[in-house]
């Protein structure tokens, strides 16, 4: 552990001023303190995510969801990116969840539907490979090759310089995600559009005819 | 272990419980939980890179927005798909949607 994470807490442990300065002078225990919320949001990312594939009551799995998006929430705290922090909230809380309870919602897939059944062992072998595997594998990869980090403190990111670096530089990106998102949105009003009923001599093709 | 290998570590948390999750979840909203999940991890190993080693933390998070966006329009279109398929075969099972064929190869219900 080197002193990154002082670095990083000294400057955004709370992202306003007056408080950073406050516990930069009476908080000797800075990076005790950062690795204390380090473990705090990825025990509350653990937890979530447990519950979020655990649970057999999709409306529960939900709210472990929410939970996870917190606890990312939390990490981008502590990266210095309170502005992500709070597009996660906002986009992933507030539009996504809410997408994903309509589809549990409109399933009517709450306790009794198919996932109130444990999955059968077969089932959980390949589930248990899929947690196992990615582990395995890069693990030992990110932990061996830790890159060297940078040497200059970590400011926290200003929000004036993405919103420059969305209409200068990466203005393409930009635009591509106005597109994605105008066309996904549409592609959904066609998926969901409900045909009108055929004519009666045309009954019998059904609606696999379409 | 530096720090940005703990929060590479947190990011393939999420992914193993995603991936863990896409297999053993039987239908297909459950599918779409582990995928935001495995979607959030990409963001977070994306910001951290980007913050913790000498490349643009501006264009880390701009990706990491990136990603968001994506998400989000894949939640929209996989909550038509449901809709699609709950309509046309009453429940959103893996069980059920596997017998999806083309047009003409028979009903599929």
């Amino acid at each position: 552990m080197d002193r990154a994470i002082e670095k990083i807490l000294a400057t955004i442990w709370l992202p306003f001023d007056g408080l950073e300065v406050l516990i930069a002078e009476y908080l000797p225990g800075q990076r005790v303190a950062a690795l204390a919320a380090f473990g705090l949001y990825a025990l509350i990312i653990l937890a979530g995510g447990l519950m979020a594939i655990g649970s057999r009551n999709l409306v529960r799995a939900m709210l472990g969801l929410v939970l996870t998006f917190f606890g990312v929430a939390g990490m981008y705290l502590l990266l210095a990116s309170p502005f992500l922090a709070f597009m996660q909230v906002l986009i992933y809380v507030g539009a996504v969840c809410v997408l994903i309870f309509f589809a549990i919602m409109l399933t009517r897939n709450t306790s009794e539907g198919e996932e109130s059944r444990l999955p059968g062992p077969g089932t959980a072998i390949y589930g248990l490979l899929a947690f196992a595997l990615p582990l395995a594998v890069l693990v030992p990869l990110i932990v061996r090759h830790a890159p060297k980090l940078q040497e200059t403190a970590y400011g926290q990111t200003e929000t004036r310089l993405l919103g420059q670096g969305l209409i200068t530089g990466d203005v393409f990106s930009f635009e591509l995600i106005s597109i994605i998102l105008l066309v996904a949105m549409a592609g959904a009003v066609f998926l969901a559009w409900r045909r009108p009923e055929p004519a009666a001599g045309a009954a019998g093709r059904g609606p696999a005819e379409r | 272990m530096n720090t940005l290998t703990l929060f590479l570590l947190a990011s393939l948390l999420l992914l193993a419980i995603g991936l863990a999750g896409l297999v053993t979840r039987r239908t297909l909203v459950g599918m779409l939980i582990s995928v935001e999940l495995m979607l959030n991890g990409a963001g977070l190993a994306i910001v951290a890179a980007a913050k913790c080693t000498p490349a643009s933390e501006v264009h880390g998070q701009l990706a990491a927005r990136f990603v968001m966006g994506l998400a989000a329009a894949e939640a929209t279109l996989v909550l038509a798909m449901i809709l699609v398929v709950q309509r046309r075969f009453g429940k959103v099972t893996l069980d059920e949607v596997s017998s999806i064929r083309a047009p003409g190869t028979g009903r599929p219900h």
